[in-house]
């Protein structure tokens, strides 16, 4: 996918600030703060994932997502948002 | 303006959650533990322990499973094992082995929902952590009455048996189990005991002078040079020692005096300070009870504070606890909950030591419940009580 295409969601940028603030979420609690339905959380969730951005991990029924640390992509969108935020603030 | 003079160097050393390096008169105890935990550093995957922790309160039980949590930790990491020691307060989470476990996981996974599992997927999900993560864990479950009063057998087997369900997998989970005394496992059914019977460490009361030397360690890391009188640390261990040996009442006792020094510009803590102290302090061990108690159990006991505080009675009755708690609930604007369930509480807080209830048969008919308030003064209690309520609904 371009970048373009990934990043001109405004849910899918939603899902990542979260993520880089608080680490690791599951489907339910990102939907929910998204205040959106499960189903689309899981469909931005899935494209994030297959972009190599996100990663979850399955615990019985719940799936936790998180960013990908080790991939460039997740690194690079990481260093935006903290730069974002940061200038932002100051 | 005067200056501002301390008789602390940091008063921190003397904080209830403060884990000392060192454990005066538990030396041996310490070591027992690390004998029994042994393995955890040589080969930790090939066995699970379970040891429990018994003794009163102010004998140590949690500071020495706490430092025995550090030096075990520090010693496996040194071996490139990964071992983490968790200590939970089982009556913080009510008892409830959901809560217990849901803290556990949420060690390594600090955003873990909250609901939408049972107990059992938890405990699978913690053993998949674990395996995943290549750890072994040491659970500490303090006040473990908790626990086997609200879950029974059902829970602690749960928990001991856990390797039965995955043969030939690395162990994962130890155990240690803090309680007062050992009255409380006899309820569980006699294969859950005898899972557990098997490593009991007894911590004896401290003696007067045990006790001087736990207060001087923490005087030595606490204050100035000099602050703290051998006098003042004698009455001070005099005063724990009729606690019940209690230490953590003596530290409480000597921090006190110590803000009683300060607040008189004083350069050291005269045993009359400790004597100030003493007068205005419910003892810590029932000051962290309270904090601990539901918010039923708070109302209702703060209304057998203010039946106590209006009257000069010996002892009230149940009935009469039940219709002031009924005014007080209103006051919260809150609807007062079962005569069967203030029962319970009764018993709970009979059981903590803060009330005594005695049920008598009269001569007229039926029974009739005597509420007395021990050794704790009634205005004290609903000023404390009243704050943790007042920090509650804030």
């Amino acid at each position: 996918m371009n970048i373009e295409d990934v990043f001109s969601s405004r849910l899918r940028m939603k899902i990542l600030k979260i993520l880089v603030r608080v680490g690791e979420l599951n489907v339910s609690e990102i939907a929910r703060r998204l205040n959106v339905n499960y189903v689309t959380t899981s469909e931005h969730l899935k494209v994030l994932e297959d972009e190599g951005i996100l990663l979850h991990k399955m615990f019985g029924r719940i799936r936790l997502y998180r960013l990908n640390e080790p991939s460039p992509k997740a690194k690079a969108v990481q260093n935006i948002i903290d730069t974002w935020e940061h200038a932002n603030k100051h | 303006m005067a200056q501002y003079r301390s008789v602390f160097k940091d008063e921190t050393k003397l904080d209830i959650n403060y884990v000392p390096y060192n454990l005066p008169h538990r030396e041996l105890e310490l070591r027992l533990l690390m004998e029994f935990f042994s393995f955890m550093l040589q080969s930790p995957e090939k066995m699970a322990q379970r040891v429990m922790v018994t003794g009163d309160v102010g004998t140590g039980k949690t500071v020495l499973s706490q430092c025995f949590g550090a030096n075990v930790t520090s010693g496996a990491s040194k071996r490139g094992i990964n071992v983490r020691y968790i200590h939970v307060n089982c009556r913080e989470y009510r008892g409830s082995l959901f809560l217990i476990l849901q803290h556990t996981v949420s060690v390594f996974h600090p955003n873990f929902p909250r609901r939408g599992y049972s107990a059992e997927e938890l405990l699978r999900t913690l053993t998949q952590i674990l395996d995943e993560e290549n750890a072994y864990i040491i659970l500490t479950l303090d006040e473990f009455e908790s626990l086997v009063d609200r879950e029974g057998s059902e829970a602690v087997y749960k928990l001991t048996r856990l390797q039965e369900l995955r043969q030939n997998k690395p162990q994962r989970l130890s155990l240690i189990c803090i309680l007062r005394n050992l009255k409380a496992i006899e309820k569980l059914d006699a294969s859950t005991r005898s899972t557990l019977q098997s490593n009991i460490i007894r911590l004896e009361k401290y003696s007067k002078q045990q006790l001087i030397d736990i207060l001087a360690n923490r005087v030595s890391l606490a204050f100035k040079p000099l602050a703290v009188p051998e006098d003042a640390v004698s009455l001070i261990a005099e005063l724990a020692f009729s606690e019940g040996g209690n230490a953590r009442f003596g530290i409480e006792l000597l921090w006190r005096a110590g803000k009683y020094a300060n607040a008189e510009n004083s350069e050291t803590v005269m045993p009359e300070c400790v004597r100030k102290a003493v007068s205005s302090i419910i003892p810590i061990m029932r000051k962290s009870d309270l904090a601990l108690l539901g918010f039923h159990e708070k109302l209702f006991l703060l209304s057998i504070a203010r039946i106590f505080k209006e009257s000069q009675k010996a002892c009230v009755s149940l009935t009469e606890a039940e219709q002031t708690y009924a005014v007080v609930s209103e006051e919260f604007g809150i609807s007062p909950i079962s005569h069967t369930q203030l029962w319970k509480y009764l018993r709970n807080l009979s059981a903590l030591g803060i009330v005594k209830a005695e049920v008598s048969t009269g001569v007229s008919r039926g029974r009739s419940t005597a509420i007395y308030l021990l050794g704790i003064p009634a205005q004290e209690l609903e000023k404390e009580l009243m704050n943790l309520l007042e920090k509650k609904l804030a």
